[in-house]
């Protein structure tokens, strides 16, 4: 059974199609990658899938529930988590308070008291490669670190279904190397269900993506594994425009 | 005790000495008094507006509905006048009730608005409600209850005057030191937690599963019951009458956001110290030039919180992080 089910959502903002008629599938433990130029829609799927937005129509199924009309604090613990494309840090609390949050109202939230998730937040800070910054605050750190603990503290709500918005965008090639093998590890490691991503950066997509979900002006182009979709006419003329030899 | 409630050290400390020097230098009990009603008034206003953000401005209307409550207590409740301070207790819990049952009515409405809308719905209240009372002659309207009488019945003529006079100001103090203890239980547990989060950014709170109209929700309720209790003690109980426009005078609104910013929103010395630097001031102020201290006020408020927007408290925080000292300093 698949863990997310999106049927025929549509999102409107007045007269704009930001998400048209998208219909689309993901697996308990699938590495999925969404791409698509400026404006294609991705992050308001994003925002549909985590609550941010009810979509007009069309239905969310996550686990098996329909989730389409339920509130976003109610679907973290369920098991949703997300980073934001702009990072959007508890500015005014450490870094570890940061996670910790995460912790405490994630899917074991309801069984954990703050000092032990101030210690998974330990955990998962040393793991994302942050314990220097452990007692900094959020609001101090540099963009990247704010994005490395903003993939922290949605780790620390040990989701089902992970959501990167452009998470790597503005990293150093090596550091996306790294970022990518990391998210691997913890996908195996944590039986951390599903990273579902959106991504200009290509590197990251073939490098950890089992298959790419390609959206243009808010329509699905493309729902095909990695090598296939990349190679797809559609694809290529929605990024580069048409081949020469087509012309 | 455990380590991560130290910081209600400091704070037990300075009541302890406000009380000490009032108590045995003859003259300051008074001031004294003064300071603490602004210590508990920052203590109470901190827990919901330093520690969500918002800011309400219709907050005093908390603080009448307390004093209405201790006043009807003691004239409703005469009757039971054997039982003598039993109608205090009466009292407060009838200002208890009935400033949680407004701020769930006001709280029901206005939490839903973020930010700016929330304050400006908030100014409404207060007058809105002292005119209800006035208009439809709610508890006497307009005249306002006088329960000097009924005191002296309940307690005797000594004890009320000594209620008035010392008893009251020892409540404040208590209220106070409560409040105090909540805001460092609060921001030990998750409930603090999620206020931070919240505070610095809603949606982001939200999608990691905190349900804010929840926890804004129990902030605001438990600072309006400090304030009602705070309104019973300070106001019904040190002057035995009630009157509508003094009860809810958007004045002590604004001095409670004066003194929370001055001290640093958010923390729990915060409070402690903005109430003591805004009564000081403020009555050394009126005695050298009188009827310019706001005048002079002003800019000075304006110069602190341009200069240190963290407050007075938020300031030494970052200063002593990492030392012994800052463990006592949240």
């Amino acid at each position: 059974m698949s863990l997310l089910q999106l049927m025929g959502v549509t999102k409107r903002f007045g007269g704009l199609v930001a998400v048209n008629d998208v219909s689309l599938e993901i697996a308990s433990g699938q590495l999925v990658g969404i791409v698509g130029p400026n404006g294609s829609g991705k992050t308001t799927l994003f925002n549909v899938i985590s609550g941010v937005f009810f979509p007009e129509e069309g239905r969310v199924f996550f686990d098996g529930q329909d989730i389409t009309r339920l509130p976003s604090y109610k679907r973290a613990p369920m098991g949703i988590g997300r980073t934001f494309q702009i990072p959007r840090p508890f500015g005014s609390a450490t870094v570890r308070e940061n996670v910790a949050v995460g912790a405490m109202f994630g899917t074991l939230g309801h069984q954990l008291n703050v000092n032990k998730s101030l210690k998974i937040a330990d955990d998962i800070i040393e793991k994302v490669g942050l314990a220097d910054h452990r007692n900094k605050l959020a609001g101090m750190l540099t963009p990247v670190e704010k994005k490395l603990m903003e993939i922290a503290r949605a780790l620390a709500m040990k989701p089902k279904l992970l959501m990167m918005d452009e998470a790597m965008a503005g990293m150093h090639p090596n550091d996306i190397d790294q970022m990518v093998n990391f998210i691997k590890k913890i996908t195996q490691e944590e039986s951390l269900a599903v990273v579902a991503m959106v991504e200009h950066i290509m590197r990251a997509v073939t490098g950890m993506a089992e298959k790419v979900i390609v959206l243009h002006q808010g329509s699905k182009l493309v729902d095909a594994p990695t090598k296939e979709a990349l190679q797809d006419e559609r694809v290529m003329e929605v990024y580069f425009g048409k081949s020469v030899e087509a012309l | 005790m455990r380590k991560k409630y130290l910081p209600i050290i400091p704070v037990i400390i300075a009541y302890l000495v406000l009380f000490l020097v009032g108590k045995n230098v003859s003259g300051t009990w008074q001031l004294v008094a003064t300071l603490l009603f602004y210590c508990a008034l920052g203590q109470a206003f901190n827990i919901f507006m330093g520690m969500t953000g918002y800011v309400d401005f219709g907050y005093v209307a908390f603080m009448g509905m307390g004093t209405y409550g201790m006043a009807l207590g003691i004239t409703r409740f005469v009757f039971l006048q054997e039982y003598g301070a039993v109608i205090i207790v009466i009292g407060f819990l009838l200002a208890l009730l009935m400033s949680t049952l407004l701020s769930i009515a006001v709280g029901a409405v206005a939490l839903r608005l973020r930010g700016a809308y929330f304050a400006i719905a908030t100014i409404g209240v207060n007058e809105g409600f002292r005119f209800l009372i006035e208009g439809a002659r709610i508890w006497n309207g307009s005249e306002g209850i006088i329960f000097m009488s009924q005191l002296n019945d309940i307690l005797g003529r000594d004890a009320a005057s000594a209620l008035s006079t010392f008893w009251a100001d020892v409540m404040v103090l208590v209220i106070a030191f409560l409040a105090a203890l909540t805001t460092l239980l609060f921001m030990r547990s998750k409930i603090g937690y999620a206020l931070t989060a919240l505070r610095e950014d809603e949606d982001a709170a939200k999608v990691m599963g905190i349900n804010v109209t929840k926890y804004k929700i129990i902030a605001f309720i438990t600072s309006a019951c400090f304030a009602g209790s705070l309104g019973a003690a300070s106001w019904a109980l040190k002057t035995p009458y009630v009157f509508p426009p003094e009860v809810f005078e958007i004045h002590y609104t604004i001095e409670a956001i004066i003194i929370v910013l001055l001290g640093g929103a958010g923390t729990l010395l915060g409070p402690v110290a903005g109430g003591l630097i805004y009564g000081i001031s403020k009555y050394y102020l009126s005695i050298f030039i009188p009827g310019f201290q706001l005048l002079i006020f002003a800019p000075i408020i304006i110069v602190i919180i341009v200069l240190f927007p963290q407050g007075v408290v938020g300031m030494l925080r970052d200063y002593t992080k990492n030392t012994v000292v800052g463990r006592f300093i949240v």
